[in-house]
């Protein structure tokens, strides 16, 4: 009896704790206000951006969005690259994805794919011609994503370093032969500097240092017809060994953070990278004599790659329209502005920000929107994430473990070709 | 006393339920997905039988990463157990500062693998302590560090897992040494045995139970090498192994049945190695 008894009071309080657990959420729903007659709705938002740069300009931005929509909730979630990936993964295939996602535009097809995101084209349609970056947005001609913040890399050159070797001050390399020159020149002043940062083998980071020269090349991975074209042909090749060339006889090697840190303490002359080293430059005040320019290809203009941030609807949000409407506040062109201030940003999608003075005033960030001109994108197929491992593991064969360059470039070839096959 | 045996399930239910729920379920599920092409974020998938399996012994990144874990286990066992044997005789001998060098070699043991592993990726980084010192020695470091070259990366991961594991085996070895009866080291003595006859016949039989023990112990963590992988090399310079390959395959590219597969392969693999080992070092009584 005694024992019953325990059982039904720690049942009766554990009902009362549970049903405490919720207060807050249906006092805020039952607050009387100018909302009365409209719906309370909560948008569930998962971003990247943990960056204490720009986190309170986003959160500044929620806010100011709820205080104009009195009956939304926007509540915020924030991922890490290291496993934001399979965190979301994991929503979609459990079911509890959120209204909005932040993706990187390499994920987008993959999800598209699956079925999980929601077409919004119909209510982006008269934005389109006012956005850049639709391409990785669009899936089966259905739109389903929106361009947020673009993003390219371009070449960056310790000016006080070329300055010490025999070439003009005034040099700037266009081709890869000039690439070539200013790289040695800068390796040969010996004292521990590197003339170029090569990437050593880290995953979603080797091949878009590659990609852009064999692209430059004029190589396809997939063709018109979004079928398969290959890897192994004469660009791959080209391309490959101009890389390698750079990567075996004046490189410094190793992880992307690490070659920025060398690049800033002047031990290695030229690196590729992303506006995220301006804002380094900017937000660390380095005194670093340099410049940047576009990526040298075999002729002038080369490529670089082009990536980004998209925002995306869960096909199971019940509130589509809302969602779209707040991803159409957050990448207006003035709060596009905002945010690329607050982050030093290059590339906003919308073409109205692009001419802000902002951008205009800065001529290292007029080389960002120039490259973004000549940068391309992945091929937008679901399963690119794994076509990229099998490029990755390619690269770091033939760049760092000495395997035969056709051999394996053919054997990849063969591997990417199975896979596409086998889908 | 029937009530007596009511409580004792009730008690006993939270621990059976989780069992079965985290453990039993689990296992059970991810033999079943061994024999499908489950991927997670696709719609649905099919039984393929044997197929997983046969891909994996084609596929040319699993015997890679198998035979890393071989190098690996082969490299370190034997090493990790001698190292430790030779510390345990040296610190169960009488002198000055004992207490402090056992908790000096027992000290990485209680550290995280992860911190463990940052700190020697910073060592063996070009202008790091020990990429220095090999440098002073003449050895030639690899120019880039010795985390990112194939020839250097899965030896130099090897020499930690060494060095942080020597400690916990010699607490191990320390606690065999102390339930060996001193009457044994006596009556050889009076026999005229010598140091090394007493610890050929006395020591090593009667630390076989310890040693079989440290051995299955290391061999079952050796072949699931996993953190010091995914913490200094992500896998790449030829240091994946086989756990890393099915965190690769299960958890970056969702191919759960694939990954379900290769994890069978390692678990029969183990399981084989353990015992192989316990019939091979499986004790008799002293003579």
């Amino acid at each position: 009896m005694k024992t019953t008894k325990i059982l039904l009071t720690s049942i009766l309080l554990g009902i009362l704790i549970i049903s405490c657990g919720n207060k807050n959420e249906t006092d805020k729903q039952s607050q009387p206000g100018s909302t009365e007659n409209l719906e309370p709705i909560t948008l569930e938002w998962w971003h990247f951006w943990t960056d204490p740069a720009i986190k309170p300009t986003i959160e500044q931005m929620v806010n100011e969005y709820e205080t104009a929509h009195p009956n939304i909730t926007i509540k915020l979630t924030d991922l890490t690259w290291a496993n934001g990936h399979e965190k979301i993964v994991v929503a979609f295939s459990s079911g509890t994805a959120p209204d909005i996602i932040e993706l990187g535009s390499d994920w987008i097809a993959e999800f598209a794919n699956s079925g999980q995101l929601a077409s919004i084209g119909d209510l982006v349609a008269s934005d389109t011609a006012q956005y850049l970056g639709w391409a990785p947005a669009t899936f089966k001609d259905s739109i389903v994503a929106f361009p947020w913040i673009l993003g390219t890399r371009v070449l960056f050159v310790n000016r006080d370093l070329q300055k010490q070797t025999s070439l003009d001050s005034e040099f700037v390399p266009i081709n890869w032969n000039d690439m070539k020159k200013l790289c040695f020149a800068i390796d040969s002043l010996g004292k521990g500097i590197y003339g170029f940062g090569s990437n050593a083998a880290e995953k979603h980071r080797l091949y878009k240092k590659f990609l852009p020269f064999f692209w430059s090349m004029g190589g396809r991975i997939f063709g018109q017809t979004d079928r398969f074209a290959g890897f192994a042909g004469d660009q791959a090749y080209k391309a490959l060994e101009f890389y390698k060339t750079l990567n075996d006889s004046c490189s410094m090697i190793d992880t992307q953070r690490r070659l920025e840190d060398a690049f800033l303490e002047g031990i290695v002359g030229v690196v590729i990278s992303g506006d995220w080293l301006l804002k380094r430059i900017h937000n660390e005040n380095r005194k670093l004599d340099f410049y940047t320019t576009l990526i040298p290809g075999p002729k002038y203009p080369g490529k670089s790659f082009l990536g980004g941030e998209y925002l995306s609807v869960s096909k199971a949000s019940k509130n589509r329209e809302s969602a779209v409407d707040f991803i159409k506040f957050i990448t207006s062109p003035e709060n596009q502005v905002r945010f690329c201030k607050a982050n030093y940003s290059a590339n906003p999608s919308s073409k109205v920000a692009t001419e802000d003075g902002f951008f205009t005033s800065d001529i290292n960030l007029q080389t960002f929107t120039k490259q973004i001109r000549q940068a391309e994108a992945p091929p937008n197929d679901p399963q690119w994430v794994y076509i990229e491992d099998l490029i990755e593991k390619c690269l770091e064969r033939i760049l760092f473990e000495g395997k035969p360059m056709a051999e394996t470039l053919t054997e990849t070839n063969r591997k990417i070709q199975e896979y596409m096959n086998s889908r | 006393m029937k009530s007596r045996a009511i409580y004792g399930h009730l008690f006993s239910a939270p621990w059976i339920i989780t069992f079965a729920l985290f453990w039993l379920y689990p296992l059970a599920y991810s033999l079943y997905l061994g024999f499908t092409d489950y991927r997670l974020m696709l719609p649905d998938y099919n039984w393929v039988g044997l197929e997983n399996f046969r891909n994996l012994m084609h596929d040319s990144d699993f015997l890679s990463a198998l035979k890393n874990t071989f190098i690996f286990v082969l490299g370190t066992i034997p090493l990790t157990t001698v190292i430790s044997l030779l510390f345990a005789l040296l610190l169960e001998k009488n002198f000055r500062g004992r207490t402090l060098f056992r908790s000096a070699y027992f000290m990485p043991s209680i550290t995280s693998m992860v911190v463990i592993a940052l700190i020697f990726t910073n060592l063996y980084s070009r202008g790091g302590y020990l990429y220095l010192l090999a440098d002073m020695l003449g050895l030639s470091p690899p120019p880039n560090g010795f985390l990112l070259s194939s020839k250097t990366a899965l030896y130099t991961i090897m020499a930690m897992d060494v060095w942080m594991s020597v400690g916990y085996y010699m607490l191990l070895f320390l606690a065999g040494l102390k339930s060996i009866p001193k009457e044994l080291y006596e009556a050889a003595e009076v026999a005229g045995a010598g140091a090394m006859r007493k610890f050929l016949s006395i020591t090593l039989p009667l630390l076989k139970p310890v040693a079989l023990f440290i051995i299955v112990i290391n061999t079952i963590k050796s072949f699931q090498v996993f953190i010091e992988i995914f913490v200094m090399t992500k896998g790449n310079y030829g240091t994946s192994t086989a756990v890393y390959f099915i965190y690769d395959s299960g958890l970056s590219r969702f191919q759960f049945g694939y990954a379900s597969a290769a994890a069978y392969i390692l678990f029969v693999i183990i399981a084989l190695f353990s015992i192989a080992q316990f019939k091979l070092l499986k004790s008799r009584p002293v003579q």
